[in-house]
């Protein structure tokens, strides 16, 4: 049995790597320079899903464990909040922002002023060149694996329903782009077209209602993967799946939220795979990258890459047990 | 004296939010701070100008009076159109006409439905606003649609005297307007149609030619608060139905803001201002931000309740 005998070893090294990230954090927690005395600005796109949700309690446990005053921000996810908060917290003056995704285009701007206005600004998912390091999952890694299951599941092989509402946010992108670069060794795996748009908010329900919709139109066999960059679509429409009694269409995405982790784990589930981050490792990391410049240590890397997993049914409780969920 | 007193309690209100926001929040008053919430509050501001204009020529009550709920996804539409055609190439000057020319098409398609159709307005612009919603997702594919231009470069980090030029924009708009709502003969005839419409009837006035302008003059203002928002966000973005709820808000208001307690221009500037400052304020005094929204509401809450008070006080 190869192929078992390769996913065990790569879920050994993985395992290894995460645990191996861990060690070193923890190490490295000790060495970490204090932030007594500095405000510390955690501007938020939303605290709606889980990824936001952990990434955010991180950073201000890490802010408070450090010995600095965190600045809470939360735009609830609409862009004139997020951008009236960008403003405004130049008016604040905090010693450091650590901005925590958002649509680039939107953002960018008001990034630059915030870093023109001489405040130390850092982020989370949010590749901007404004920024003096980018705290993220290795979304190149993580795109790419993600693409390798759903082929190797779909047997290199049908069509694909694919979610893509969110290509201005540049982690969506890097995902979808990896996906793209994928297919194209494999020309009988097929985007449907039009590609499908998830929004904000009631992800959930609006994906449900697109995928419950569209299975009318393909009947068994048509579709063999649903695609998305993140997981919340991904629950929707493997709800419908499940709700259709279609759970031959395997469904796709990434962040690791615990209901497609839980729904991972049923018998006969229709999730194939999701790739897991750390939000809580990434939001921690940020904030001692923070503690580190204001303490001197200027020569950060652009980006801090933070180790995700792809999760399947083989080796979940793992993945579980690793992340600490 | 004491009713005068009385009468001008929400402005003293306002006037003591500022003055607590200016002692407890370090740098509330800077220049740059307030001329920040000047330009934060253009986009708002300038769509509930709009929604004033039609409450003023369609009578105050809720139900049955001038309602636009189609203003936040008029705007959203407008942003869009700008962004499409400016990607395309098109030249400034024809872009920013044709997205003005598709928010005063909304405002023409609802004023009829409105004039002709006998529509209850809230129930016409309700359908509109559906329609729009639709035809803005057809133009985005509901996703971010950024563009450059040098207007919006303007617009957004444009100043001149120090105001930034979205606060110009906000205060520009609100002086022609109240010159023409609250001071010209127009003006003077709309309020007769909106609070007296037998009457304005009986006077030879025109009800229906009436109406229909304060639904064209909305949608002049929900593509101005368009322009404003490209600006902003550089393109259209998702979620702009989510400002209309702020907008009503505003537009509530800021009836407490006038002497004789009906909508008016300078009233929703006010309240647009109001709203701007707290939620500044709130940011900069470190409140989190979960508190923002139900502090606000309460503070509504109270300012609307204080001057139905004080008008009771003031007709026995």
């Amino acid at each position: 049995m190869p192929t078992s005998l390769f996913s065990f070893y790569r879920l050994i090294c993985l395992g290894a790597a995460l645990l191996l990230g861990q060690v070193c954090t923890a190490y490295a927690d000790d060495a970490v320079p204090s932030l007594a005395g500095k405000r510390i600005a955690v501007s938020m796109t939303g605290t709606s899903h889980y990824f936001d949700i952990k990434a955010f309690q991180a950073q201000v446990d890490e802010i408070k464990r450090l010995g600095g005053t965190p600045i809470t921000l939360d735009a609830g996810r609409n862009d004139k909040n997020l951008v009236t908060q960008l403003q405004t917290v130049v008016t604040q003056r905090p010693d450091a922002v650590i901005q925590t995704l958002g649509t680039l285009s939107v953002i960018d701007p008001w990034l630059k002023r915030i870093s023109k206005a001489g405040i130390p600004l850092f982020t989370i998912d949010a590749p901007s060149q404004y920024s003096l390091n980018n705290t993220t999952s290795d979304n190149v890694a993580t795109g790419k694996a993600l693409a390798e299951q759903l082929i190797k599941d779909a047997g290199g092989k049908g069509k694909i329903l694919v979610f893509n509402g969110f290509y201005g946010v540049p982690v969506c992108a890097i995902r979808y782009d990896q996906l793209k670069l994928a297919l194209e060794a494999y020309p009988q795996l097929e985007i449907i077209q039009p590609e499908l748009r998830d929004v904000i908010p009631n992800t959930v329900q609006d994906a449900y209602s697109q995928v419950s919709a569209l299975l009318n139109k393909y009947p068994k066999g048509s579709i063999s993967a649903i695609w998305s960059a993140w997981d919340i679509p991904q629950l929707g429409a493997s709800k419908a799946l499940i709700d259709a009694g279609r759970t031959e269409i395997k469904t796709y995405g990434v962040d690791g939220t615990p209901q497609v982790l839980a729904l991972l784990g049923q018998d006969h589930s229709p999730v194939g795979a999701v790739v897991a981050q750390q939000p809580a490792l990434i939001g921690k990391t940020a904030v001692q990258n923070v503690a580190r410049y204001l303490a001197g240590q200027h020569d950060l890397p652009r980006e801090s890459h933070v180790a995700t997993l792809l999760t399947t049914a083989a080796n979940l409780p793992q993945v579980q047990q690793l992340r600490g969920d | 004296m004491l009713e005068a007193l009385l009468r001008r309690g929400s402005v003293g209100v306002f006037l003591a939010i500022l003055v607590g926001f200016a002692v407890a929040a370090p740098n509330f008053l800077s220049v740059g701070n307030l001329a920040n919430v000047f330009s934060q509050s253009a986009i708002l501001g300038v769509l509930a100008f709009g929604l004033t204009c039609v409450i003023i020529g369609g009578g105050s009550n809720v139900v049955a009076g001038g309602l636009d709920l189609s203003l936040a996804a008029n705007l959203g539409l407008c942003a869009a159109v700008f962004s499409r055609l400016n990607n395309v190439g098109l030249a400034l000057w024809l872009t920013v006409s044709l997205t003005l020319a598709c928010g005063v098409a909304v405002g023409l398609v609802n004023g009829l439905a409105v004039v002709l159709l006998r529509l209850p307005p809230l129930l016409a612009t309700l359908a509109s606003m559906n329609v729009l919603a639709g035809l803005e997702l057809v133009l985005t594919e509901n996703t971010v649609v950024s563009t450059d231009s040098p207007l919006l470069d303007l617009l957004s980090g444009g100043a001149w005297l120090g105001v930034p030029a979205l606060a110009w924009v906000l205060l520009v708009t609100a002086g022609l307007l109240t010159l023409l709502i609250q001071h010209s003969p127009y003006g003077l005839r709309l309020h007769a149609v909106g609070e007296y419409p037998q009457a304005a009837e009986a006077a030879g006035l025109r009800n229906a030619r009436y109406v229909l302008s304060s639904y064209l003059l909305s949608g002049l203002c929900a593509a101005v608060a368009a322009l404003c928002s490209a600006a902003f966000f550089s393109g259209s973005t998702t979620g702009s139905g989510d400002m209309l709820l702020s907008v009503v808000a505003i537009a509530f208001l800021g009836v407490v803001f006038s002497r004789r307690l009906v909508a008016s221009i300078p009233g929703t500037l006010f309240a647009a201002l109001l709203i701007g400052f707290l939620i500044n304020g709130f940011q900069l005094l470190n409140v989190s931000s979960f508190w923002v929204n139900g502090v606000q509401g309460v503070l509504i809450l109270l300012v609307v309740a204080a001057s139905s008070a004080l008008s009771r006080g003031g007709h026995p």
